[in-house]
């Protein structure tokens, strides 16, 4: 569908690796759509080209062949210094591991990454404190990683990732470390937070259940062969 | 802004391992240390060398002796009209004599001591030179008083409790000592004289203990203490020469002007003397003491360079522990100029942190230095500070400048390091 709604536009979405004489095809000829506010769940076993295709959606990682469009930008003929921007202001990134900075607590944890955005002083403090207040952290602001939880920890790392309040969620199995409690609340706020701030997600996992209760459309992918709708729900 | 921002992050990253980072911090400190107490050591000896020469004004001054060598025996000889002669001449502000005669007796009451005569000229006072060296009283002035300056050591021995208590006081001068008479012949003289002490110096704190053994006389005093044309005499007498019996070994032509040094140095050769200027034997001197000084920096950044490995090492090792999170903000952001900035402010501030903590260890070091040698030096007769260490401010700023950039560069490699860190691979890593 090639509707004025389009957000994330890929065609012929293609990475390989070369690991000694073997070529693994990670991705191979991704056509994928996704409109602004969307929240789409990307079903798949370990290996199965996942993580690749969040790397490519955030400009962290290049295709060898095909294209990526998000909003008007064209990811693929960016610079390194453009894919660097890029992520400061339009990407949010949510990792399974959480990936927080033990020295520091949750509240530094959030304000780190406005520094790399460009924002200094009381604003990034005011920005911190409220996208800790918003991921329902308020009380433990000046706690430190290891006097969290799990649960705990991904939020103040959900906060991290809409402090600058990016147009793109990408969420790398946010619920694969959590116990199934813990990780249906996380999965709500990841919806709250696409639903209050508007935000598009593109959400990797292998939870088929929680995928179907959250998000708006769920897509399969097997050995780097995206199956099943390619355009919208 | 945003630089400044970002290496405002660094101290965070040094907190992360205080231990390593201290340990690290160390190296700089002790090689910053020993190269700050090294040259100051070198500075500090080279100022108290100089102090002579800028206190009593010397860099106006040319040192002049008879020709020696081959034609010694036609060389005109340095005796009063010749020093008349060169005061006529243009830019010449005084020629007088340079005696040193020892042994000259000094009495006061019942105490005797053995004194050094040195001349010293009138105008010594309209100058404004020596006036640091005055301990009590004053300086000769115009007039032709009979008046004398003693040494601080000479004071004691005449059983003065302080300076001042002897300035003003009547003492007997007894000198004796050998007049050419013309020919190869030689009379045995004796002299007394009735003086007046109006002035009492100490010499700097390095001239070992005869410096303060020294009876100031004024010129045209020392011209009775029977001996002082001896030297010269002898040496006319040795080169085979018409014997003199009123030459001077040795005379300080004063200038008014150093440009005039030159020009008056030209004149004097021409009349058949043999010069030496003094900012000649200064420049000497620094050039001595630069080479010193360059070679104790090239020892103590050796030393620098070492502590800079240690550097390079402690930020490998921290680009290695923080790899995820070098992965993490490169995700959320920072660019890899953000990273080496990062990472080279980290080097800056172990480098500035060892800088400050190395000055405060080399002075403190040198403190301790400067004790010891003063308790040595007044086993040997030298009392007061001896001031052997000197830490100018621009070798205090040159430092640590120097610390700064030597950990800088070392940063340099594990800050492309971080930069180059793959984000992709670096969170793939478990
Ligand atoms: N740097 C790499 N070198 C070689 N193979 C890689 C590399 N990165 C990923 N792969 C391979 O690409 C495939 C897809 O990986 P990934 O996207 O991480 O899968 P997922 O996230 O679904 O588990 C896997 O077979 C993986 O082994
Ligand atoms: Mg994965």
């Amino acid at each position: 569908m090639e509707s004025s709604d389009c957000f994330i536009e890929t065609r012929g979405l293609s990475r390989q690796y070369r690991v000694g004489p073997a070529e693994i095809h990670a991705l191979v000829e991704v056509d994928f759509h996704v409109q602004k506010g969307e929240f789409v769940a990307i079903l798949g076993v370990s290996g199965s080209g996942k993580s690749t295709l969040l790397h490519l959606l955030g400009g962290l990682d290049t295709p060898d062949c095909g294209c990526v469009r998000v909003g008007d930008r064209d990811l693929a003929g960016m610079t390194s210094m453009e894919r660097t921007i890029y992520r400061r202001t339009v990407v949010g990134f949510i990792f399974q591991s959480y990936y927080l900075v033990g020295s520091l607590t949750a509240t530094e944890n959030v304000a780190l990454a406005l520094t790399f955005q460009g924002v200094f002083g009381a604003e990034r403090t005011r920005l911190a404190a409220e996208s800790i207040e918003r991921v329902g952290l308020g009380l433990r602001a000046s706690h430190r990683p290891n006097q969290l939880s799990g649960g705990e920890q991904q939020r103040v790392a959900i906060a991290r990732a809409i402090v600058h309040r990016p147009a793109l969620l990408l969420a790398d199995e946010p619920t694969g470390n959590l116990d199934r409690a813990t990780a249906a609340e996380v999965m709500g706020l990841i919806h709250q937070v696409h639903r209050d701030l508007g935000t598009t997600v593109v959400m990797v996992t292998h939870d088929e259940e929680m995928a179907a209760r959250v998000a708006d459309r769920v897509l399969r992918i097997r050995d780097g062969r995206l199956e099943g709708a390619g355009g919208s729900a | 802004m945003r630089a400044l921002k970002i290496a405002g992050l660094a101290m965070n990253g040094l907190r992360r391992s205080p231990l390593r980072v201290t340990l690290t911090t160390l190296g700089v400190t002790f090689a910053c240390g020993a190269l700050v107490t090294m040259v100051a050591l070198a500075i500090g000896i080279q100022r108290q060398v100089e102090t002579p020469f800028r206190a009593l004004a010397m860099l106006n001054n040319i040192q002049v002796r008879p020709k020696e060598g081959k034609d010694a025996d036609k060389a005109p000889p340095l005796d009063d009209a010749a020093l008349a002669n060169i005061e006529k001449l243009p830019g010449v502000a005084a020629a007088y004599p340079d005696v040193h005669i020892k042994g000259i007796k000094v009495r006061y009451e019942k105490k005797e001591a053995i004194a050094i005569g040195i001349a010293l000229p009138r105008e010594a006072s309209l100058l404004g030179v020596a006036d640091e060296f005055i301990v009590a009283g004053r300086l000769f002035d115009e007039g032709n008083r009979p008046e004398a300056i003693l040494g601080l050591s000479v004071v004691k021995e005449l059983g003065f409790k302080t300076p001042a208590e002897a300035v003003g006081k009547q003492i007997a001068l007894e000198a004796a000592g050998l007049t050419p008479d013309g020919g190869d012949k030689f009379t045995y003289q004796q002299t007394t004289m009735a003086l007046t002490v109006i002035g009492v110096y100490e010499a700097p704190a390095l001239l070992p203990g005869a410096a303060r053994q020294g009876i100031l006389l004024p010129v045209e005093l020392m011209k009775d203490i029977p001996g002082i044309h001896l030297d010269s005499a002898l040496s006319r007498l040795k080169s085979g020469g018409p014997i003199v019996t009123s030459g001077y070994a040795s005379a300080t032509v004063r200038v008014r002007d150093p440009a005039m040094l030159h020009e008056v140095q030209v004149k004097l050769t021409a009349m058949g003397f043999s010069t030496e200027a003094m900012l000649n034997k200064l420049q000497h001197m620094r050039q001595f003491f630069l080479a010193i000084q360059m070679l104790l920096s090239v020892v103590g950044s050796v030393a620098l360079i070492i502590a800079a490995l240690g550097i390079v090492n402690t930020l490998l090792m921290a680009v290695m522990e923080r790899y995820q999170e070098i992965g993490l903000c490169k995700a959320i952001g920072a660019s890899d100029g953000d990273l080496f900035i990062l990472f080279l402010t980290e080097a800056g501030i172990i480098g500035c942190l060892g800088g400050l903590t190395g000055l405060g260890l080399g002075w403190l070091v040198s403190q301790l230095m400067e004790l010891v040698a003063g308790f040595y030096a007044r086993g040997q007769g030298i009392t007061g500070r001896l001031n052997l260490f000197a830490f100018p401010l621009w070798m205090v700023a040159v430092t640590v400048a120097f610390a700064i950039l030597v950990s800088i560069v070392a940063g340099i490699y594990p800050a492309l390091r971080a930069a180059r860190v793959d984000p992709i691979r670096a969170l793939r890593s478990h």
